[in-house]
């Protein structure tokens, strides 16, 4: 079976589509982090959460009042499974009180419908700020990573480039989560540590399409003039498609699956890597490969690729 | 043909290790299923007794899961260092008292290191640190170099402290670390009284014995207090701080009530006491006896509501100096009933420096009282601690002794005779459990300094039998749709290749089983989605051997260029993926870590499942002339 017989699109020739496309994902993007902002969970704002599951329906706006009556001080939410909630409030080192205050309260208020306290969480607000900084060390400590490794396997224009494509694809998720967040009850998007996850993950495979086609790349070009590039570049790109869409296909399936089944948990963080691969997908056709045409057209370099050796 | 020989060879092994690691795991769950499968308790108990060394055995090496899935607490711990640097300090003065206030202020806002932000804030105010701390003759430097190594090993007298109190409480596979210079990580798997254990954890314990100053002097005390204050608001003509009138729920956590040293009777409040008068919002005349009543016996005490208005007034270090050298005023523990019924806490003028400390316990039980039915908990010192204690007793008979636990004190007893055999009773418990916990942090030994609970999650094991559903629904369907995928798209080759996705998913779990590390939820999500990543390496490969083929090669070329072409994508790919996790594992916390543990066990598996397995497979079937052009679908 194939998905792609011999393909021949002239990927650049159109790229400037798509460099506008890119840009305009990042603009809306960016417009929506500064306007709207991003919804943070516990794990970077600190605060309590304790998600109650009853043992038949029951109304939110009934909790709410229960608990509003019992003095108790915070959001409640829909949680995403079955006749569950998620109440967050502010810190408190003692999570037994807090446990306590909203059971008797509902035990109180709310007979006949038995309900359980599954988790608690608490993060200080210390913690929090060190989970943030690790965050934001790990990140950018793996694009330094990715643009080092490739910058020695191939060449620093195509190094950065990939990782040009890689800040592409997280800003673009970052975005997406600034501009849905919020809006689904069973999926809130809130940026936690999962989501660092996720995009460490985005990072680490982005680069892996990009690879790939650089690789054919760096196969072809040896010893040809650059009036070729463009066709080179083309075929390579042509020649790549399939597997570059076939390997995300599988990952894909993988992580649809993970949205599907895996639970409100970890909800969020498929829903940041299934988008974050499919843009990656397209970054490393679409914007890293075109970046480096572009960088090697403008300053009219050719390549002296590393390791172009091919038995 | 020997390199051959020697891939087949190291397969085998490999298979071979992996199984043999995940055999106790398998017989766990077989033990458990025949467990359950018995109709009476006794059949399943009798059967549990006749095979009670293999079902250990199989349990201990079987795979482990997360707190997630089995459900349990994670709690992180800081421990105190500027408490600790405080208690290192001598001649201590207002400056330092300031210096210390300021980093304390400032640790709250940032995680720089305590240290630097201590020896930062003495620069700032030109003091070398060896006024206060250690020799004179000592550099900055090294001051700050003994203050680190003290620290550390206050982290790590922490931890075994902590470590000592949950074992004697009794958790089944708890796992104790430290993280950086003043974190404790506590995992306990399936903790189902998590109040208790919070309690347990949370309070330094350290016990002291303490000369009460005389009652005249604490009235004294408390007259310069009240004039001090009233001055204070005069010339602010400010409205004074009126005292939180909430219910001081904080009494609540320290309320392990202890009163009376062996057969002294406990001090009690007299009768005829009254609730202290309700606070005006008006500047008032005695600020303090606003809030502090005094009793015609010369005891003083405030009720519940104005508790922590009173601490906080104790803690200001202008009102410490008003109070008489080497003197220190605390609050009792747990109140006592006044007449109308009200709390009321007693308020003590102690000695700063204690007679005794918790040091000297070397056993402490907890039991009923002979004459009631209250617990209580019984101290026995060792022979240093025995011989002080009688010297004491017997120089302050008539007088009255303080027993104070972290700051507060559980009574006040007067000695009423020499006592030489070392023995002292906390009496007056509330529950046999409270004084069961008080033997346990006892027995355990004080904490260098305080710790605090930072970051607390909890999973019920319901939510962590859902997870687990979940997560092998994940599993499965991840697996399924992947592996039919690989079928229909390569048809013979995709076989080989979901060979190798078997192999793959049975390495990353013996690596976690062989190495003790638990599957958590956030660690299936890295199985799954490397059951996407590893097939990776195949299609790159399949897609190279089509297009050799197309090229007109024959089979056998085509699968050797194949491989050979495909490597150098395969490795740069595989590489950067790792570098990401391996960031993540180094950078992220407790869940995050499971998934990088797994994504790295997969993805690094990948490169010898999807590159060598396949190989082998592909060699033997092309030596049996099983493979053609049409095999790569």
């Amino acid at each position: 079976m194939r998905i792609f017989q011999k393909t021949n699109f002239n990927f650049i020739r159109y790229r400037k589509i798509a460099y506008g496309f890119s840009i305009i994902l990042l603009v809306v993007g960016m417009v929506s982090l500064a306007v709207k902002g991003l919804n943070y969970g516990i794990d970077f704002r600190g605060g309590s959460e304790v998600v109650i599951r009853f043992e038949k329906n029951v109304d939110v706006g009934q909790i709410r009042s229960v608990l509003d009556a019992a003095g108790v001080s915070g959001t409640l939410k829909q949680y995403g499974m079955d006749r569950s909630f998620l109440f967050s409030t502010v810190f408190q080192g003692d999570t037994g009180q807090l446990k306590s205050l909203v059971s008797n309260a509902l035990n109180d208020r709310i007979q006949g419908n038995v309900h359980e306290i599954v988790r608690i969480d608490a993060v200080g607000p210390s913690i929090a700020s060190d989970l943030k900084w690790s965050a934001v060390k790990a990140l950018l400590a793996s694009l330094l990573a990715i643009l080092l490794y490739v910058g020695i396997r191939f060449e620093i224009k195509f190094a950065t480039a990939g990782v040009i494509a890689i800040f592409h694809d997280i800003l673009t998720v970052l975005g997406l989560f600034s501009l849905l967040g919020g809006l689904f009850a069973f999926m809130p998007l809130e940026m936690d540590q999962s989501i660092i996850a996720a995009f460490l993950t985005i990072a680490g495979y982005s680069i892996t399409d990009t690879v790939v086609v650089y690789d054919r790349i760096r196969e072809r070009i040896r010893g040809q003039k650059p009036s070729e590039y463009e066709r080179i570049f083309n075929e390579s790109m042509n020649q790549t498609l399939s597997r570059t869409v076939i390997t995300s296909g599988t990952v894909l399936l993988s992580v649809f699956v993970l949205f599907i089944f895996a639970g409100p948990a970890i909800r969020g963080f498929a829903f940041a890597v299934f988008m974050g691969i499919l843009i990656g997908t397209y970054s490393s056709i679409f914007v890293a490969a075109p970046l480096v045409y572009d960088w090697l057209r403008i300053t009219k370099s050719s390549v002296h690729l590393r390791g172009s050796k091919v038995s | 043909m020997k390199n051959k020989r020697f891939n087949l060879l190291l397969i085998a092994v490999v298979t071979l290790v992996a199984l043999w690691s995940l055999w106790p795991t398998w017989r766990d769950y077989s033990f458990s299923t025949q467990l359950n499968s018995f109709s009476s308790a006794q059949d399943s108990l009798k059967y549990a007794m006749d095979h009670r060394e293999e079902i250990d055995d199989a349990r201990k090496k079987s795979l482990k899961l997360g707190l997630d899935l089995k459900g349990g607490m994670h709690l992180v711990m800081e421990v105190d260092q500027v408490d600790l640097f405080e208690q290192k300090a001598w001649n201590k003065d207002g400056k330092f008292t300031t210096i210390m206030q300021n980093v304390r202020a400032k640790a709250t806002q940032s995680d720089a290191r305590i240290l630097d932000l201590l020896s930062a804030e003495f620069r700032n105010e030109n003091i070398p640190l060896s006024r206060y701390f250690y020799d004179i003759r000592n550099s900055n430097q090294e001051i700050v170099g003994k203050l680190d190594k003290e620290s550390e090993e206050a982290l790590t007298r922490a931890k075994e402290i902590i470590r000592n109190r949950i074992d004697q409480y009794g958790v089944a596979e708890p796992v104790i670390t430290t993280q950086g210079s003043r974190k404790i990580i506590i995992e306990l798997p399936g903790v189902s009284d998590e109040n208790r254990v919070r309690n347990l954890l949370k309070g330094t314990a350290k016990l002291e014995f303490r000369l009460l100053r005389e009652p005249e002097e604490m009235l004294r005390t408390l007259d310069r207090i009240n004039t001090y204050l009233l001055q204070n608001t005069q010339n602010s003509a400010a409205v004074t701080a009126a005292p939180p009138v909430t219910d001081s729920t904080a009494a609540a956590s320290a309320s392990l009530p202890v009163s009376g040293i062996s057969s002294v009777a406990p001090a009690s409040l007299p009768p005829g006491t009254t609730a202290p008068p309700a606070v005006g919002k008006q500047p008032s005349s005695k600020p303090l006896y606003d809030v502090i009543s005094v009793s015609q016996y010369g005891t003083a005490y405030t009720a519940a509501h104005s508790r922590e208005y009173v601490l906080s007034l104790l803690h200001r270090s202008d009102i410490q100096a008003l109070l008489p050298q080497d003197s220190e005023m605390l609050l009792a523990a747990k109140p006592d009933e006044g007449n109308g019924g009200e709390k009321l806490y007693s308020i003590y003028l102690v000695r700063k420096a204690p007679e005794l400390t918790g040091g000297v316990i070397t056993e402490a039980k907890a039991t009923f009282g002979s004459q009631s039915v209250q617990p209580e908990v019984m101290m026995a010192m060792n022979s240093e601690g025995t011989s002080k204690w009688a010297r004491i007793t017997g120089a302050n008979i008539g007088k009255r002794i303080a027993i104070v636990l972290d700051g507060s004190v559980y009574s006040a007893p007067v000695v009423q005779s020499k006592i030489p055999n070392g023995s002292s009773v906390i009496n007056g418990i509330g529950s046999l459990e409270e004084a069961k916990d008080l033997e346990i942090v006892l027995k355990a030994g004080a904490l260098p300094a305080p710790v605090r609970i930072i970051e607390e999650r909890t999973v019920g094991p319901s939510l962590g039998a859902d997870y687990i559903r979940a997560g092998m629904l994940s599993l499965v369907w991840s697996f399924g749709a992947v592996s039919v995928f690989m079928l229909v798209y390569y048809k013979k080759a995709g076989i080989a290749a979901d060979i190798a996705l078997v192999l793959n998913i049975l390495i990353v779990l013996s690596v976690l089983a062989g190495f003790n590390a638990s599957l958590s939820l956030p660690g299936i999500a890295g199985i799954v989605l490397t059951i996407g990543m590893a097939v990776d390496a195949n299609v790159l490969i399949y897609e190279r051997i089509r297009e050799e083929l197309a090229e007109g090669k024959s089979v056998i070329t085509a699968v050797t260029q194949g491989y050979d072409r495909a490597f150098s994508s395969i490795l740069d790919s595989h590489v950067t993926t790792l570098s990401a996790a391996f960031l993540l594992y180094t950078y992220g916390i407790g869940p995050i870590q499971g998934f990088a543990v797994t994504l790295m066990i997969g993805t690094s598996a990948s490169l010898f499942t999807a590159i060598v397995v396949t190989r082998e497979i592909f060699n033997l079937l092309l030596a049996k002339n099983l493979m053609s052009d049409k095999s790569f679908g």
